[in-house]
């Protein structure tokens, strides 16, 4: 899709300073018909990043030569080129982080190729613009949300959600695929004064995911909002 | 007996003058106006009180005025110290000497009842001094206790204890008095023999000591802290420069409570030093029991791993059904070294007190439907239940998927497919816990085994054995998880016939209201 933007063969900026799994990635990145440039810290990544911007950034969170909040920090200051993280399990703190930094996304060591692709897809998709077509809908198997309306519908009958509720779903599918983090939602549903009170998110979704249930008899929406446990939410990627 | 003190002779002074008097005035009317024969024993209830009140010199001195005042006022003739019947000298002289032996009897009483007092009163403190010392966390804790008793039981203007094998490298660590602490070239140290001979004071020369030109009018006294010829620090204490030198009682509190301290310091630093040897002995054994338990468990995969992948090169003769199941049997191999690295890095964090949990509030089928989701494809034919319907807990998210999974694993580990999984929440018992019980009708486990299920390292005695008989990490983890984000965990006979597991969380705490308008 939305393959306007992007150039025919994205470049991905690889910055891992474990040798064996850089390769194994970059490996796996050439079979998927990605471009690659290689770093092993974040010194030579700075130095290919000024060769050629890439398309999206796969940056390791423990270089040996700088942190990599800073990696991030530093690309966000002069590009909003998609980053995806890859990140050790018990980071959840440092994935927060990073994403709060502006990361797009991240993936959790050891990991598999195909969940690798498919936040790399997600990301570069993301980056070629909004997900809403031009009627301002967004649509989601048998769910639509239309923007302008402020209706949602499943199977063509409209689901009752409250103002609160109604704007979670609209950036969770907004950001289809992707992972918003619990801090993003609270901002931009309930507004800065509300930092902190993680759990209005968590009630709030609960309540949203019960209402989807209900009106979807056929189960096709189970699962729609997934819980990444300590880090936020995601709505389930089904363009492929 | 040293230099008189001037308090004793005032006192001696005002006792005998007021008793001799009074005694001088009942004499004189019973002999002067009642006619009453020779009252002169009256005098020694006069005798017996300034022996009572000075000791037995005192008595020895009341008897003697006694005698003089009873001569010269009322033996004929009169107002001279001469006796004029044979008689009445008789009289005079066992005045005098039922006066002494009556004064001394008195004073012998009188020092018995003070040194009653005394051992009583060094008693008491050498109590209050021990029991500090039996009911302390650690000596040091104490000392300013210590000190204090010591000051209100003597007769020392300031007591402090210094700890450290050297006197000038030693740490004060308890101090009657603030500011700085006098030095002087001149110090009494209490000199200690073995046996039973009394310690003794001796004078110290340091001319070379910090401040040793400084005038005092502090006399500084030291008392060893000892015990086994090992030195643990002193106790100090000043005392004005007149005063005299601390008495029995005094040195044998103060050397009595070094002697203590000695020995509750020499308890300490060989408990620390046991308990050294246990950490270190137990980190070992932790290691070897961790070693024989994963080496296993870790060369089988990795033998599966290295022969598919050398099934994979590029000649072999493979086909592509034969390459996918090595590709598969690589990816199912690394993903349980995955989970056992997993769980051996949670273990070492529980083992090392490191766990912190990140308590959100979530519900169980969110996060229990995640980690069923994932081990889906292990299930085989087992048939699972699930039912959720509880309220919302507040815990760590990683550390429930990661228990859970465990709990789970385990579960399929030992049953044989077709054999029924349950995974359940209720409301607890207690109010603020929800339940979540993982239970299975599998062979389960004895009932003497069950209370020892999570301890590390534990198998079951006589489970399945074979390449994969499971390491006793497992369900440790568990326990540590859960009790890391303020829950319990409880192993029992499943009501399907085999092994539940019981996961006490703590619910979420009634949640404010969001006004959201419809």
């Amino acid at each position: 899709m939305s393959s306007r933007a992007q150039p025919a063969r994205p470049t991905v900026l690889v910055i891992e300073d474990d040798e064996e799994t850089r390769r194994a990635v970059v490996r796996e990145l050439h079979l998927r018909g990605y471009e690659t440039a290689e770093a092993a810290d974040a010194a030579s990544a700075f130095r290919r990043w000024e060769q050629r911007r890439p398309d999206l950034v796969l940056l390791d969170l423990g270089l040996p030569d700088m942190d990599g909040l800073q990696v991030i920090r530093r690309i966000r200051r002069e590009a909003t080129t998609p980053i995806v993280i890859l990140s050790g399990r018990y980071e959840e703190r440092a994935k927060v982080q990073a994403l709060e930094a502006g990361a797009d996304d991240y993936v959790t060591k050891p990991f598999g190729v195909d969940e690798l692709n498919a936040r790399l897809r997600v990301a570069l998709r993301h980056a070629a613009g909004p997900s809403a077509d031009a009627t301002g809908t967004i649509g989601i198997g048998p769910l639509t949300l239309d923007v302008a309306r402020h209706l949602v519908t499943v199977g063509g009958r409209p689901v009752d959600l409250t103002p609160r509720e109604f704007e979670l779903l609209r950036v969770l599918l907004t950001n289809q695929g992707r992972i918003v983090t619990k801090g993003r939602l609270l901002r931009a549903v309930w507004g800065e004064a509300y930092q902190g009170e993680d759990s209005y998110v968590y009630v709030h979704v609960s309540q949203l995911r019960r209402k989807l249930a209900a009106a979807d008899p056929d189960g096709a929406l189970r699962d729609l909002i997934v819980t990444e446990p300590g880090v936020g939410y995601r709505v389930r990627d089904e363009a492929r | 007996m040293g230099a008189v003190d001037r308090r004793e002779v005032a006192r001696f002074v005002v006792v005998a003058s007021v008793s001799l008097g009074a005694a001088t005035l009942a004499v004189a009317i019973l002999q002067d106006v009642l006619n009453v024969p020779n009252p002169s024993s009256l005098y020694l209830v006069a005798v017996v009180a300034t022996a009572i009140a000075s000791g037995t010199w005192g008595g020895v001195i009341a008897s003697i005025l006694s005698f003089a005042l009873y001569n010269f006022l009322f033996v004929e003739p009169r107002y001279t110290l001469s006796v004029a019947q044979p008689g009445e000298f008789v009289n005079l002289l066992l005045l005098l000497f039922v006066g002494i032996v009556v004064g001394q009897l008195a004073a012998l009483q009188r020092r018995r009842a003070d040194e009653a007092v005394a051992r009583e009163r060094e008693a008491r403190s050498l109590f209050q001094v021990s029991r500090a010392l039996a009911t302390r966390a650690s000596t040091p804790d104490v000392l300013p206790e210590v000190v204090s008793i010591l000051r209100s039981d003597t007769r020392m203007g300031r007591i402090w204890i210094g700890l450290g094998p050297e006197p000038r490298a030693e740490k004060v660590v308890a101090d009657t008095g603030d500011g700085p602490r006098p030095t002087s070239g001149v110090k009494q140290v209490l000199q200690r023999t073995p046996g039973d001979a009394p310690a003794r004071w001796g004078r110290v020369h340091e001319p070379n000591a910090p401040g040793a030109r400084q005038p005092t009018e502090n006399d500084v006294f030291r008392v060893r802290i000892e015990a086994g010829a090992e030195p643990y620090g002193s106790i100090w204490a000043l005392r004005p420069r007149e005063d005299r030198l601390p008495d029995r009682t005094e040195t044998r509190l103060l050397a009595a409570t070094a002697d203590q301290l000695g020995q509750a310091l020499r308890q300490d630093r060989l408990a620390a030093e046991a308990q050294a040897a246990e950490v270190a002995r137990k980190s070992e054994e932790l290691m070897s029991a961790l070693l024989q338990s994963v080496s296993h468990d870790l060369r089988t995969p990795l033998a599966t791993i290295r022969a598919a992948a050398g099934t994979l090169q590029p000649g072999t003769p493979l086909s592509e059904e034969d390459q996918r199941e090595s590709a598969d049997a690589i990816d199912r191999e690394v993903e349980y070294l995955n989970r056992l690295v997993t769980n051996l890095l949670d273990l070492s964090r529980i083992e090392a007190g490191v766990l912190r949990a990140d308590r959100d509030v979530f519900e169980l089928d969110d996060i229990v439907g995640r980690s069923l989701e994932r081990l889906a494809p292990r299930l085989a034919d087992r048939h699972l239940e699930v039912a959720l319907a509880a309220p919302p807990v507040e815990v760590d998210p990683i550390f429930l998927d990661e228990a859970l999974n465990n709990a789970i694993e385990n579960a399929i580990k030992y049953t044989t497919p077709g054999t029924p999984i349950r995974v359940a929440a209720s409301p607890g018992a207690d109010d603020g816990v929800v339940r979540l019980t993982i239970e299975d009708g599998g062979p389960g486990v004895p009932d003497d085994a069950l209370p020892r299920l999570f301890d590390k390292f534990y198998r079951v005695p006589g489970g399945p054995g074979g390449s994969r008989s499971g390491t006793g990490i497992g369900l440790a983890v568990v326990r540590g998880l859960i009790e890391a984000t303020g829950g319990r965990v409880r192993a029992r006979r499943s009501e399907l016939g085999g092994l539940a597991i019981d996961l006490d969380l703590p619910a979420a705490p009634p949640h404010p209201l969001d006004h959201d308008a419809s």
